[in-house]
């Protein structure tokens, strides 16, 4: 599969000139491939096989069954004559050779994953329980704090490289909830922070947020409204520099969640309220949702709400009309009730 | 949502659709493999995919026939890797859960199931799980992945085998992995995106559990995903792909939400990315056709109700008249069938 890639328009000449020139590349991988391939049929563990695979790899990251037996190789073959220290110099240097693949190649699942089998196969050391010290080079889980410390600030160049790459952030979680030393919630939380101030835009932060907070309030550091009532300022703050960003609103609309309490509403209808005149479309959906939620509330208002929320809706029918069916669903849903 | 955009949209609905060069990508398929050029040599570890979407994709159009059926299954089984009981993505290559299930589909397609040692692919996809968490790991690595766990169930449906699964613990797994915004990631604490959301709500829809959907945040996330030019993408401030008109559409499909898109808009996008001339679909307008999105393209022209196309089964990504003999289909609604252009 292609992404992103122009079509280009080629003469039968073109296209066999091509082919002449792509034979000796065409044969020179395929002599490779099939190297290694049999010495992975014949399970063979040798060091001359691993450094095929760093060949085979580097032409082609996206050989699933190659990374497999490069890692086969170490476990079956390499590991077996090895001391710790010897296979945590294998792992860190596999993380360090595999981070030009990783840049060139930042979506590659299977990259992803052999950085974490590396880190999972770290061993203990150099300290031990009995003699070790944290923090000094007699480390019990120093080869593991350095790995992962390392792998900390390879997410941080990824994600500095691509704010939305899905993979960094995970394995991003990954390697914070598995690391040696615990990091405080609020550390993670100020570096969301530092993400979206960067740019309010930032979807993936807002989510590894939500995530962050729920963790907070459901540990008991702090009550849900607590921390919902600081978020509020801030995501106002958010859709005030940039109304035109979805993320921040349907942040809003999580932190405001089915509207149970009608002071939270109210208040909420008024800020937006203010912001109509600059970013009508985005502030009209926004208050459309909020007052019908309001509706149970103040049965007394209920006519003046429903019928807000129908303008509201006929508005948007007219301003975002390839989603203008749903909006007529909810105006007739609305009305209806 | 401009003005000019606005007079677009309008417009658009009263144009005849373009064509769909059935014929074009017909040939394009059956002409995938002969030229071998570097690129092919690149994907052998996508070979056995490449193979359904091009057999689906066929089928959609109503052209299963333009493919050698024993060729196919014959590849298909040179691709069994013993040792694990599955199928690699080619031979040779270890058995995955992604390989599996393409293979497990090509021959539910070409009803030759015949051919499988089920008992033994049943026991690799029943392995693959994490009985803890319920997360549904790809192989013996144990990367996990909602994917892998819709591949699971949707496999294990296809051999009757779905009584094996534990619900529970796989449904709460998925729960898991719902997010503020209604949609669902790869993991626990994952960002929600297109891909990941179709298969945990046709995962959900296989087990019958959409009441842990929330139906109107999701669907109207997922309304969100048409761009201006119509198409779609698979997650706020991203391109447009036609393959997303896939994930999305089949969700919304599986949520009975179509209809809060613009069904000709998108499928105007999607055929424009044809290439007229050779054959295929790209992701978008001016690139690169390939088997991929030529699948994805024509599965979503299918939800859109394009004429003359079979119909899909959005849960199985598979034609939906052999998932209904299977009994298997479930309450998905696609657009109606349009007679002409």
């Amino acid at each position: 599969m292609s992404h992103g890639v122009r079509r280009a328009r080629q003469s039968p000449q073109d296209i066999e000139a091509r082919r002449l020139k792509e034979a000796s590349k065409i044969q020179e991988y395929l002599d490779l491939y099939n190297n290694v391939m049999n010495k992975k049929t014949a399970k063979e563990w040798s060091q001359e096989a691993f450094d095929l695979t760093t060949q085979l790899l580097r032409a082609n990251p996206e050989l699933y069954t190659i990374w497999n037996y490069r890692r086969d190789t170490l476990t079956n073959g390499l590991f077996l004559s090895k001391t710790p220290e010897e296979i945590n110099n294998i792992l860190a240097s596999d993380l360090q050779l595999t981070f030009a693949a990783l840049r060139q190649h930042p979506k590659v699942y299977w990259i992803w994953n052999h950085r974490r089998w590396c880190l999972e196969n770290t061993p203990n050391g150099p300290g031990t329980e009995e003699n070790g010290e944290p923090g000094t080079p007699n480390d019990p889980v120093g080869w593991k704090r350095a790995n992962w410390m390392k792998e900390l600030a390879v997410c941080e160049k990824m994600l500095d490289a691509d704010a939305r790459n899905f993979h960094a952030w995970s394995y991003r979680r990954y390697v914070v909830a598995s690391s040696p030393d615990s990091r405080p919630l609020a550390s993670e939380l100020a570096y969301t922070l530092k993400k979206i101030e960067s740019n309010f835009s930032n979807y993936s932060a807002w989510h590894q947020r939500s995530k962050i907070l729920s963790g907070l309030w459901e540990s008991g550091e702090k009550t849900e409204q607590e921390v919902k009532d600081q978020e509020l300022e801030l995501v106002k703050q958010a859709f005030y520099t940039d109304p035109n960003d979805r993320s921040a609103w349907l942040y809003h609309r999580w932190l405001v969640g089915s509207g149970n309490d009608a002071r939270i509403l109210e208040r909420e209808i008024a800020v937006i309220q203010e912001l109509l005149d600059i970013e009508p479309d985005r502030c009209i959906e926004a208050i459309v949702h909020y007052k019908r939620l309001l509706i149970r509330h103040k049965p007394q208002d209920a006519d003046k709400l429903k019928s807000d929320c129908a303008e509201g809706l006929r508005t948007l029918s007219r301003v975002d009309p390839q989603r203008r069916r749903r909006y007529e669903e909810l105006e007739q849903s609305i009305l209806g009730s | 949502m401009s003005t000019t955009t606005t007079a677009a949209a309008a417009k658009g609905s009263d144009e005849k659709l373009p064509e769909l060069v059935i014929d074009k990508h017909v040939a394009y398929i059956q002409a995938l493999g002969k030229n071998q050029d570097f690129a092919y040599h690149l994907t052998t570890h996508l070979r056995l995919n490449a193979v359904y979407w091009g057999l689906t994709a066929l089928c959609t159009m109503g052209r299963k026939d333009a493919l050698d059926r024993e060729e196919l299954i014959e590849f298909i089984m040179s691709c069994w890797d013993d040792e694990a009981g599955g199928f690699g993505a080619f031979p040779k290559h270890d058995a995955h859960i992604l390989s599996t299930l393409s293979a497990i589909q090509i021959l539910v397609m070409l009803d030759a199931l015949d051919r499988l040692d089920i008992p033994r692919v049943v026991s690799f996809l029943l392995s693959l799980q994490n009985p803890t968490t319920g997360a549904w790991a790809g192989d013996r690595f144990g990367e996990t992945d909602t994917r892998f766990l819709y591949i699971a169930l949707n496999a294990l449906s296809l051999l009757d085998q779905l009584d094996k699964v534990d619900r529970e613990l796989t449904v709460n797994h998925i729960k898991a992995c719902r997010n503020f915004d209604g949609g669902f990631g790869t993991s626990p604490g994952a960002e929600s995106h297109a891909g990941q959301i179709f298969v945990c709500t046709a995962a959900l829809a296989i087990l019958d559990r959409l009441d842990e959907v929330d139906f109107e945040t999701l669907g109207s996330w997922l309304a969100e995903r048409q761009l201006p030019s119509g198409g779609l993408n698979g997650r706020p401030e991203k391109l447009e792909d036609v393959c997303y008109g896939f994930w999305v559409l089949s969700a919304m499909s599986i949520l009975g939400k179509l209809h809060w898109i613009d069904d000709v808009a998108l499928m105007k996008f999607i055929l424009s990315s044809q290439d007229t001339e050779m054959g295929g679909i790209s992701d978008r307008p001016g690139d690169m056709v390939d088997v991929f999105h030529t699948h994805f393209g024509v599965a979503g022209l299918s939800l859109l109700g394009y004429p003359g196309l079979q119909d899909l089964d959005p849960v199985y990504c598979m034609p939906a008249a052999v998932i209904e003999k299977k009994g298997l289909r479930k309450g998905w609604v696609a657009l109606p069938r349009r007679t002409e252009l």
